[in-house]
Order: C-alpha cells, then sequence, then structure tokens
C-alpha cells in the first residue's frame, strides 16, 4: 500500500509543478530549434525544386543517398555535430532543471514560483552536475561489468555469436533490474542536497548509498515502476515518432503536435520518480 | 603398381556409379571428367586422392600439353599472387595450403613427374604455383582423350577463403588438380588454339569446362557433408569413417563440406530436389531460405530458361566458416548471415537468391570469370535485383522500416554513384587488374546498373528475351562479351528493327568498354511573358513604347537541359503545364544542351527528365527535375522527427 501511496503523492507533486515542467519542455524546444532550423533550410537547398524529395515521403529512401553526393555527407555531419552540441547542452540544462525539481519536491511543495525553481536551479547546477556526471560513470561501469565481461568472456570460451547474444540478452535483463538502484542513489543523493544545502558532490553520493537500506523495497519497486512506464512510453514515441509519414501540411503540424505532447508527458514521467523517491525519503536527520 | 591401384580404386567407384546417370542425354559436350576418390584427414586437414582426369581434344591440330589449376598453392606463402594482392595469410604453421601430385602417368602408362613445371601467366610470379604445365609424351591427337591418372596430396588452408578448414568446419573447393579450358581458335573472339588457365587471385572467380564428376570420398561418421553432386551412396566402413559416393554432371566445379554439427531440410521445387545445409540457430530462418531459393528457381526459370538439374544443395555455414558464405559452385552455393540479421533486412535472402543465379550466369552459361567478371558477377547482380525486388517489393526490397527504405537496385547504383573510382576504369578488364580495389565496383555494381538501364531503354519484355535467346544460344557453352553483345543487338533488331541503330554497340562502347559517366541535367526553366514594343532610334536616344496590345498571357516557356557527363543516351524529357497539358519529348541525348520551346497562354510548372527512372546510370537524379513547390513536406517531418528523437535521447541521458 505504501507503494502505491508514494506513487500517487508523487504524481500530484509532479502535476502541481506542470508550470515548471512546461516551462523546461518550452526552454529546451527553442533551444533545438534554432539549431535545427538551419538544418531544414540545408535540406532545401540541396533538393531546390527537385521532385526526388517524392521519395522521402515514404521513409527515407537509401537510394537517394548517392544522388545527394558529398551534400548528404555535409548535412549528414552537420546534423551528427548539432545533434552531440544539442546532447550536451540539453544534458547540462536538465541538470540545471533538476535542481529546481528536487528543491520544489522537498522544501516548499505547493507554493513554488517559476522565479523561485530558477533559483534554485542554479543554487545547485555544480553539485547537482557533479552527481550527475559521477553516477553516469557508475552506470558507464556497471553496464561494462554486467554486460561487456561476461559477452568477451562467452565469446573467447564459446567463439559463437548466437551464445554471445543470448549471454548478452539475460545480462541485458539483469542489467535493468539494476538499473533503478542507480537512479535511486542519484535522486537520494541529490534531495539530501536540496534538504541539507549542502553543496558537496561526494558527501551527496555517500549519502544516496548510504540511505540505499531505508526503505530500500519500497523504494526500488517505485523507482522499478516508474522506470518501466517509463521504459514503455520511450518505446512508444520511438515506434511513433519513426513510423510515422504524414504527408500533408497540416498533418505533419498535427504530427509535430502529437510528438511534442508525448515528449511532455516523458518529461512528466521524470518528475515523477523525483517526486515519489522524494516522498519515500525520510527527512533529511535520516540521511547521513 | 601404384597406377595400377589407382586404376583399379577409381573403376571400382565408378562401376557403383556409372548405373546413376543423371541425364541420358548429356547437357554439355562433356570435354573433361574427373574420377576422385580420397579421404578426408580431419587430424592434418589433408585431402589425399587418386583422381582420373580427362580431357577431349575438340580442335583440329595435336596437342602437346596439359595445363592445370593447382589452386591450393595459392595457399602455400606469403609471395603467391593470391596472398599478396589480397594479403592473406596462415593463422599459424597449420593454416598453410598447398597442392601436391605424388604420382602422375597418362593412359599409356608414361610416368610424367618429370614433366610438370609451374607457370605464371598472368604475371610471371616465380612463387606462384597455382597453374602446371604437364608436358605430354604424345600429343593428343584431335578427337582423342587425354586420361591422367594422378595421386594428389591437398592441404587445406586456415583462414577460410572460400575453400580450408576452421576448427572442425571444412569446405573444400578448389581442391584438385583441374584443366583449364582449351579454347579452340573464334570460340570467344580467339585468334588461336590454346589453353586458357589464369593464376589465382583474391579478386577473380573461375572458368571451366561443364564435366562429369565421380566423387568418393571417405571421411569420419559423424560429420555430415554435402555437395553439389548427386548423393549415390553412403557406405560404413566399420571403422568409425564412412564413404560418400557423388555423381554430378554438366556442372563446372565440384565442392563439397563437411561438418559434425550440419543440420539437413529438404524441400522440393518443381522436379529440383533442395537439399539445406545449415546450423542449429540458422534453422530459425529456414523457410526464409528455401522461399528465396524457390523464388530464384521460379523467376529464372521463367525469364531466362528452364533449370536444368534435378537436385541443389545450398549451404548457410555456421560462424566458424562464415568465410566461405557467399559462393557458388553451380548446383551447390553457399548462402550467409542467418540468423545473425535482423528481419528486415533482407541480406541473406539477397545473398541467397545471388549465389543461386550464378547456377545460370557461368553454370549454365559458362563465361570466364577471370577474363570477364561482368559477365556473370554484373548480369547475376542485374538478375538479384530484379528477384530481390520483384518478392520483397519494389522501392524497399532490401531494406524496409517504416523510416527508412531501400530497394536491392537502388542499393546496387547507390555503391555506383558514390564511389570517387567510378570512372577509374572501363568494365572489361581482367578481374585482377582492377585498379584502386574497384572489382567489386565494377564488376557487380556497375555493370549491373548498365544493365538496369539498358532494360530501361530496350524495354523489360525485349531485355527478358535478349536472356531467354542467349540461354538458347549459349547454354552449356563459353560465350564472351562480345558473344553477349551480339545477341543483344539481334533481339533488338528484331523487335524494335533500327530504332536502336545497326546494332547496340554505340551503347555497350560506352558503358562497359568506356569509362565515363551519365549526368543529364535540368538547367532552368523560365516562363517569360511576351512584350510587344515598337522602338524609334534618333541619334543615341532610343526610345521604347509599349505595344497596347495585351499580350499579357503570353509566355514564351522554355526548359534547358544539359548533358554533364560524356555517356550520351536517348532520354525523355515530361514537360507539365499550368492548364493540365502534358508534353513528352525524346532527346536523343547526344548533343551537349538542348531547350524546349514553347509559347502560348500556358506555363511550365513541372519538367522532368527521365520521368520513369529508366536511366539508372544517370548519376544525379535529383538534378533531373524541377517544379516541386518550396515548403516541401518531407523536409518538414523530418524537422519534426530530429526534434523529438534529440529531445528523448536528451531525457535518457539526464539521471
Amino acid at each position: 500500500m505504501r507503494l502505491f501511496s508514494a506513487l500517487k503523492k508523487g504524481a500530484c507533486k509532479t502535476a502541481g509543478s506542470y508550470k515548471l515542467l512546461i516551462t523546461m519542455w518550452a526552454i529546451t524546444l527553442v533551444m533545438i530549434l534554432l539549431v535545427a532550423m538551419p538544418l531544414k533550410r540545408g535540406l532545401k537547398i540541396i533538393f531546390s525544386k527537385s521532385f526526388a524529395t517524392d521519395r522521402l515521403l515514404d521513409g527515407f529512401d537509401l537510394g537517394l543517398v548517392g544522388d545527394m553526393g558529398s551534400a548528404f555527407g555535409n548535412l549528414l555531419g552537420s546534423a551528427t555535430y548539432s545533434g552531440f552540441f544539442l546532447l550536451i547542452t540539453g544534458f547540462l540544462l536538465y541538470t540545471f532543471f533538476a535542481g529546481g525539481l528536487f528543491a520544489c519536491y522537498t522544501t516548499a511543495y505547493g507554493s513554488f514560483k517559476v522565479s523561485a525553481f530558477l533559483k534554485s536551479s542554479a543554487h545547485h547546477f555544480h553539485t547537482f552536475l557533479g552527481i550527475g556526471i559521477m553516477i553516469l560513470l557508475l552506470i558507464v561501469v556497471w553496464t561494462f561489468v554486467i554486460i561487456g565481461i561476461p559477452a568477451a568472456i562467452t565469446g573467447t570460451v564459446a567463439n559463437d555469436p548466437f551464445t554471445v547474444m543470448t549471454v548478452s540478452r539475460i545480462m541485458a535483463v539483469v542489467w535493468a533490474l539494476g538499473l533503478p538502484l542507480w537512479f535511486l542513489v542519484a535522486d537520494r543523493a541529490r534531495i539530501w542536497v536540496a534538504t541539507n544545502g549542502i553543496r558537496r558532490v561526494f558527501r551527496a553520493l555517500g549519502a544516496g548509498f548510504s540511505s540505499l537500506r531505508i526503505r530500500f523495497k519500497v523504494s526500488y519497486l517505485a523507482v522499478l515502476s516508474v522506470f518501466i512506464v517509463n521504459l514503455a512510453l520511450l518505446g512508444l514515441v520511438f515506434a511513433f515518432t519513426a513510423g510515422a509519414l504524414p504527408e500533408k501540411g497540416i498533418l505533419i503540424s498535427l504530427f509535430f503536435i502529437a510528438t511534442q505532447a508525448l515528449f511532455v508527458l516523458r518529461i512528466f514521467l521524470k518528475a515523477w520518480r523525483y517526486a515519489t523517491v522524494s516522498e519515500l525519503t525520510p527527512g533529511s536527520g535520516e540521511l547521513q | 603398381m601404384k597406377r595400377l591401384s589407382t586404376l583399379i580404386l577409381i573403376l571400382n567407384a565408378c562401376l557403383q556409379i556409372s548405373g546413376q546417370a543423371i541425364f541420358q542425354t548429356p547437357l554439355s559436350p562433356r570435354v573433361t571428367g574427373y574420377d576422385i576418390t580420397g579421404s578426408l584427414n580431419t587430424k592434418d586437414h589433408t585431402v589425399s586422392g587418386k583422381m582420373l582426369a580427362w580431357w577431349v581434344n575438340t580442335s583440329s591440330t595435336p596437342v602437346p600439353e596439359a595445363i592445370l589449376h593447382m589452386y591450393l598453392n595459392a595457399f602455400s606463402s606469403t609471395k603467391t599472387s593470391f596472398a599478396g594482392e589480397g594479403r592473406w595469410t596462415a593463422a599459424g604453421d597449420d593454416g598453410w595450403g598447398w597442392v601436391k601430385i605424388t604420382t602422375i602417368t597418362d593412359g599409356a602408362g608414361n610416368d610424367l613427374s618429370g614433366n610438370m613445371k609451374y607457370i605464371s601467366p598472368d604475371d610471371g610470379n616465380v612463387y606462384d604455383k597455382t597453374v602446371m604445365q604437364v608436358l605430354l609424351a604424345t600429343p593428343v591427337e584431335p578427337g582423342d582423350t587425354l586420361r591422367l591418372y594422378i595421386d594428389f596430396e591437398s592441404k587445406l588452408p586456415s583462414p577460410i577463403v572460400r575453400t580450408g578448414f576452421a576448427e572442425d568446419y571444412y569446405f573444400v573447393a578448389q581442391w584438385f588438380p583441374k584443366f583449364g579450358v582449351y579454347e579452340t581458335a573464334g570460340m570467344r573472339q580467339r585468334e588461336a588454339d590454346g589453353w586458357n588457365c589464369h593464376q589465382f587471385h583474391p579478386n577473380s572467380e573461375f572458368y571451366a569446362n561443364h564435366s562429369v564428376y565421380n566423387v568418393s570420398m571417405t571421411m569420419p561418421t559423424e560429420y555430415v557433408a554435402g555437395s553439389g553432386g548427386v548423393l549415390v551412396e553412403e557406405i560404413n566402413n566399420g571403422d568409425s569413417t564412412k564413404m560418400l559416393v557423388w555423381r554430378a554432371e554438366d556442372i563446372v566445379d565440384f565442392a563439397w563440406t563437411a561438418w559434425p554439427g550440419y543440420k539437413i531440410v529438404k524441400d522440393k521445387w518443381r522436379g529440383v530436389d533442395i537439399t539445406f545445409l545449415t546450423f542449429q540457430q540458422g534453422l530459425r530462418i529456414k523457410d526464409k531460405q528455401l522461399e528465396a531459393v524457390k523464388y530464384g528457381l521460379e523467376y529464372l526459370d521463367a525469364r531466362v530458361g528452364p533449370y536444368p538439374w534435378p537436385h541443389l544443395t545450398f549451404v548457410d555455414p555456421p560462424a566458424v566458416g562464415a568465410a566461405a558464405g557467399g559462393m557458388e559452385y553451380t548446383t551447390l552455393f553457399t548462402s550467409s548471415g542467418a540468423g545473425m540479421v535482423p528481419g528486415f533486412l533482407k541480406m541473406p535472402e539477397m545473398v541467397t537468391i545471388h549465389e543461386f543465379g550464378h547456377a545460370y550466369f557461368m553454370g549454365i552459361l559458362a563465361s570466364n570469370e577471370f577474363e570477364e567478371p561482368w559477365l556473370d558477377e554484373g548480369v547475376n547482380s542485374y538478375w538479384e535485383q530484379r528477384i530481390v525486388d520483384n518478392y520483397y517489393g519494389d522501392g524497399y526490397g532490401m531494406i524496409r522500416l517504416p523510416f527508412l527504405k531501400g530497394s536491392d537496385a537502388d542499393l546496387g547504383r547507390l555503391s555506383y554513384i558514390s564511389s570517387p573510382s567510378r570512372s577509374a576504369a572501363t568494365n572489361d578488364l581482367p578481374s585482377w587488374m582492377y585498379p584502386h580495389g574497384t572489382y567489386s565496383l565494377m564488376s557487380y555494381q556497375k555493370a549491373a546498373v548498365w544493365l538496369n538501364t539498358l532494360e530501361g531503354i530496350i524495354g523489360t519484355e525485349t531485355m527478358d528475351n535478349v536472356f531467354r535467346e542467349y540461354y538458347r544460344q549459349w547454354a552449356f557453352r563459353h560465350p564472351s562479351g562480345r558473344d553477349f553483345i551480339n545477341v543483344v543487338s539481334e533481339v533488338v533488331r528484331k523487335e524494335h528493327g533500327y530504332r536502336f541503330g545497326e546494332d547496340m554497340s554505340w551503347y555497350f562502347d560506352q558503358v562497359l568498354y568506356g569509362s565515363g559517366i551519365c549526368d543529364y541535367k535540368m538547367i532552368d526553366v523560365s516562363n517569360s511573358k511576351i512584350t510587344g514594343y515598337t522602338g524609334i532610334i534618333e541619334g543615341d536616344t532610343v526610345t521604347f513604347a509599349r505595344s497596347d496590345r495585351k499580350t499579357d498571357s503570353l509566355y514564351k516557356a522554355v526548359v534547358r537541359i544539359e548533358r554533364i557527363g560524356d555517356v550520351m543516351l536517348p532520354i525523355e524529357v515530361v514537360v507539365g503545364f499550368d492548364n493540365g497539358d502534358v508534353i513528352t519529348e525524346q532527346w536523343d541525348g547526344t548533343a551537349r544542351y538542348i531547350d524546349f520551346e514553347y509559347e502560348g497562354t500556358r506555363k511550365i510548372v513541372r519538367a522532368v527528365i527521365d520521368p520513369e527512372n529508366k536511366i539508372d546510370m544517370d548519376v544525379n537524379r535529383i538534378n533531373n527535375s524541377w517544379g516541386r513547390d518550396d515548403n516541401f513536406p518531407a523536409s518538414r517531418r523530418m524537422l519534426a522527427k530530429y526534434v523529438t528523437l534529440i529531445q528523448l535521447l536528451i531525457s535518457m541521458i539526464t539521471i
């Protein structure tokens, strides 16, 4: 019951912070559009008034790559570099916003203004960035240990890609089941920072790890539940984004609105995890 | 004594097999034949064999020598032409490969051991021992048969390159001393009689006579084996070994494979028994593989000619033997990639169809793969693309995802048009002489592209008739490229008269014997108002007075096209007007430019060169058309997808 209660309270908190979440979405969208619009222009320059674009309507036709010649490489290069730039900037931006969200969910729920959100975001940014990077590194190590090493050993012993694939699939499930633990550590560490106001990365991480034992079962299940819902939504968004082939102007606009709606939902789900873990985390006194 | 034992062994095997003839009437002239009794030694990775090899002198002059391929010697050192060109080296001391003739005598009992000499007709490499000249005791008179009794030992190489072993997996090809092809004057435009026998090159396949093979092979009992022949008998020797007896008729090469892990799947298409050798995980896509081979059988049987053999074996090698994949030995071929390739990518099916197609293009129509690789690989790739795109979807035969698609023909064309070396050489070079690594590009992709273009120009029906006639005239013979071109000209003239000229050499001179590219470009489309005016010249002053007639609705509409490339092909141009009129223009494509002008009240709203995309040779189709609205939906949709993808990725990497 405690699990459902926590999930429910977390959902309520998330819903209450809709203004903050919409702000996050809007800022990110503007940032991405600023970079993506020139790419669209580049595509127009390549195709000019050619009817060859008809071959893009039913999915990207690989046959066109040759006709595009070096322009394709340039466009792909631009899209890739822009993508990397956006990922790094986006990572920093979301880490920034996480500061505000955790402050909102742990300290002043119900009366949190956008200005206070941005102030808290700025206040916690460096610490949250350190925590985020450390947890990412730990996840990389976790991936290597759980998937990489067994796959390498199996590959050496069995010398059969099918066996390697089977072992990797099994280990991928183990990896995924372990992933919520890292999220939990990250969230608890950030809650510790938000509640104590101490901006020390490694102390926060220590607090995150040591607090794992507190309400472990229910906390793990809560994070796992949200993780599974998030995963399902991600799958849905990817499938929809990749598969939809609207051809007319209005349909394309509707498609864009739909994808953005799904992405806003994705932001809400991520915030739901923050809020739920905050709900399941005892007062700062218990977090050492 | 040794010759007697060889003779007894071979006769014994022949007696067992002779009653098992596959064809009452031979399909080919059967100039050569091989009766081989051998055993696979899995400890040393060798095949020891005794062989009777015979050859009939069909020329009008005595022949004093025999020339034999000794292919496995390509793997004997890093100084062979094969190893040098392909940078092959053995996987340890156990990996070198070779073939040795221990005894060789002729039908009269003359020992020819002292008459053997390695020659290197292609490059003079003294370290290359893949071609052997045997001076005969007496010349072979016209119409006579040369019989050579040979004891040989073949050491299989590792790593596998088409042939060899890996752990307990064996794919045994090019494994015995084999006659070259004795070509008579006139054959393949040859000026004088002589042997055609090339060294083994990595970028080359083979050339051989259609032969009869009787092969008896002993191997450990636990091995599962398959070959290009019909299994006549399987005898358990009672000493943990078994002997498999195979017979094959009218095929150009005999290869076999053995591995304890093979799973056998049987199927049938009309009168053809299909045997599929695969591995445990490969069984998952056995139905797809069998379906693919049946597609190939059905399509080529209907459009080229009948598949004449009642048997067909194909192999999907396991990972350990993957390097044996994607190769053809007429009634035996290897596919690849089963189980490791996602379902949306039709790669295994494509490989299966391609390798099966070789049963026709060099199996039945036995061209010289050394000298004219395009004639088997290019022609076969063309048919493979037609089959794949016909059965798996036109426009998405190879890849079909909701957001990504690619037809087999388009992907082949992509390889050609996007290569920086697309003009590096003409398309008629011997396989080992293509520069800058362009062997595959030229032999497979470029040739398939210009065959697709030829189909676009003369029509699919005529193209099918070309190949029917090619099959009718050249099945179980050795056609050259010129012979193929002659058939094309003959059929085109028969069906289209002189519409394409006296013959089709103008086409092949450009695409096969030339290296130019083809690119027609829509330079500009304009719709200018025709305004009447009068002028009065007074000294230095020019005064114009616009006519008062209402000519605002009169336009001079012009389509300007240029030929950017060197290749000149007849093209079609479709011009669409704002009043719904559509005009189709024909242009022979020879000039550097052409303008199509129209005067009237209508304006051009679109113009398209080659609207049906018949000219696959055109290296840039984006510049073929004009008239698409600036705000085309595809770019808006791509932008929306790009934005969402980046958003999702950001949300995923942020904890």
